[in-house]
């Protein structure tokens, strides 16, 4: 899928921000039609059912178009805030469904747009994403075993370490050394 | 701790996968908005925007974008074409149905709930679908609420072991910025968000929300309590419906 990242990154997101905190509504129109692709993969990718997944979609775009003012339009790109979000409500679900406790902690991070505010032009972004696709590649099994449990079942690191069955310390490392490897890839191989 | 010593907590962070004691650390860190931090969580976020990626495309379904545009009050121009006037004629017929299934004792508020449905059956004909087809289930189970009482909202609630749905009138108009929420609570559990929704003007609603096969066994309440528009993820008023399954 991403090719349609960088296909949406090149559209840009600023104008498209500003006219929802302006409660124009054919900009969510438009930021489903630029988004609802990509929203949409990734919950079924996490919760495994379309009918399921459908209704969080909704609950996605709901939340971001009511929460949309607290958005910084000078710093840029919602498409990382409206992901976390659609994340955020699928690992709900999951967490729901597979009667496991609930997270030690609420990923509430979502409710901060500010924490996702991206000023970089759209081929930086892009470039990011190509360095990114390029460090995922080289990452071990363990290390990427690890991270998508992390990102696509909302697993703690002592969840991943119980079900991985080694211990917390090591996943800890995996995980450090992992996402250290994708940083420096994304640094131009600064180490961080 | 310093910056420093919290930097490779930044992607831990941004996944959600970091436990305390770093996550707090870090999260007074942002609160006190220590550049620092904030911008290497931002930077953390755009790679968690990435992985999204890394899934495979599927197209979702063309009646989903109605929807969301109809959850946010939004009403699409038509588009008028062979499968818009066939989805239309197909969810006018199946809430008929469920108009005449119910008839000889849906009241009166209900009824108009369920025609102010069909009429935005265009974008609403999915959710009919699942209703109705709730309603066929030969699991389907149905608990009144608010009869007899001075001061309704009063209806119904319709659940088979993945589905409830929830039919409602009398329902006060919520204020400005506020919505309604259901709530799944299980035995005993904590509530559960299990979506929004909207009154019509007469004070109606339906609303349909789908759990994971079996789960609703396990449910002890549905309740409804008054949000803010964006939705909350515990309730925090009183709940205005308390319906015990």
């Amino acid at each position: 899928m991403l090719p349609l990242l960088f296909a949406v990154l090149s559209a840009g997101d600023g104008d498209l921000l500003v006219r929802l905190q302006n409660r124009d509504p054919q900009a969510l129109a438009e930021l489903y039609d630029r988004y609802g692709r990509m929203v949409y993969s990734l919950i079924v990718r996490m919760v495994e059912d379309r009918a399921i997944a459908e209704d969080l979609v909704q609950e996605t775009f709901l939340r971001v178009w009511n929460r949309v003012a607290g958005f910084d339009s000078e710093q840029g790109a919602v498409g990382p805030w409206l992901m976390a979000v659609a994340r955020n409500r699928a690992i709900d679900y999951v967490r729901y469904r597979g009667r496991r406790p609930e997270r030690g902690f609420e990923f509430t991070e979502t409710e901060n747009p500010a924490l996702f505010a991206d000023p970089r032009d759209h081929r930086a972004q892009i470039d990011t994403l190509n360095q990114l696709r390029s460090a995922l590649g080289k990452l071990n099994q363990q290390q990427r075993e690890a991270i998508e449990l992390a990102y696509f079942e909302g697993m703690s690191q002592t969840e991943i370490a119980e079900r991985m069955r080694q211990p917390l310390g090591t996943v800890k490392t995996w995980m450090r050394r992992a996402l250290q490897q994708m940083r420096e890839h994304l640094e131009g191989g600064v180490p961080a | 701790m310093t910056c420093d010593e919290l930097r490779p907590d930044y992607l831990p962070f941004a996944l959600g996968v970091l436990d305390d004691p770093e996550r707090s650390e870090l999260r007074a860190h942002l609160a006190r908005q220590c550049d620092q931090c904030l911008a290497g969580v931002r930077e953390a976020n755009r790679l968690a925007f990435a992985m999204a990626g890394s899934v495979p495309a599927l197209d979702p379904p063309r009646r989903l974008r109605g929807r969301v545009l109809a959850a946010a009050g939004i009403v699409p121009e038509p588009r008028w074409h062979w499968r818009t006037a066939w989805q239309a004629a197909l969810a006018t017929a199946l809430a008929a149905f469920a108009v005449v299934l119910f008839q000889t004792n849906q009241t009166e508020v209900e009824m108009a709930a369920l025609r102010q449905q069909v009429e935005r059956s265009g974008i609403e004909a999915s959710r009919l679908r699942e209703a109705v087809s709730l309603l066929q289930s030969p699991d389907m189970r149905e608990v009144h609420f608010g009869d007899g009482k001075p001061v309704p909202p009063r209806g119904r609630v319709f659940y088979d072991s993945s589905r409830v749905l929830l039919i409602a009138s009398n329902l006060p108009a919520p204020p400005a910025g506020k919505t309604y929420e259901m709530w799944i609570i299980p035995k005993g559990g904590k509530p559960a968000p299990a979506g929004l929704f909207s009154s019509n003007t007469q004070g109606g609603a339906l609303h349909m929300f789908r759990l994971p096969s079996g789960a609703v066994s396990g449910t002890d309440t549905v309740a409804v309590t008054l949000e803010a528009a964006a939705g909350a993820d515990q309730p925090t008023t009183q709940p205005l419906i308390v319906v015990p399954l």
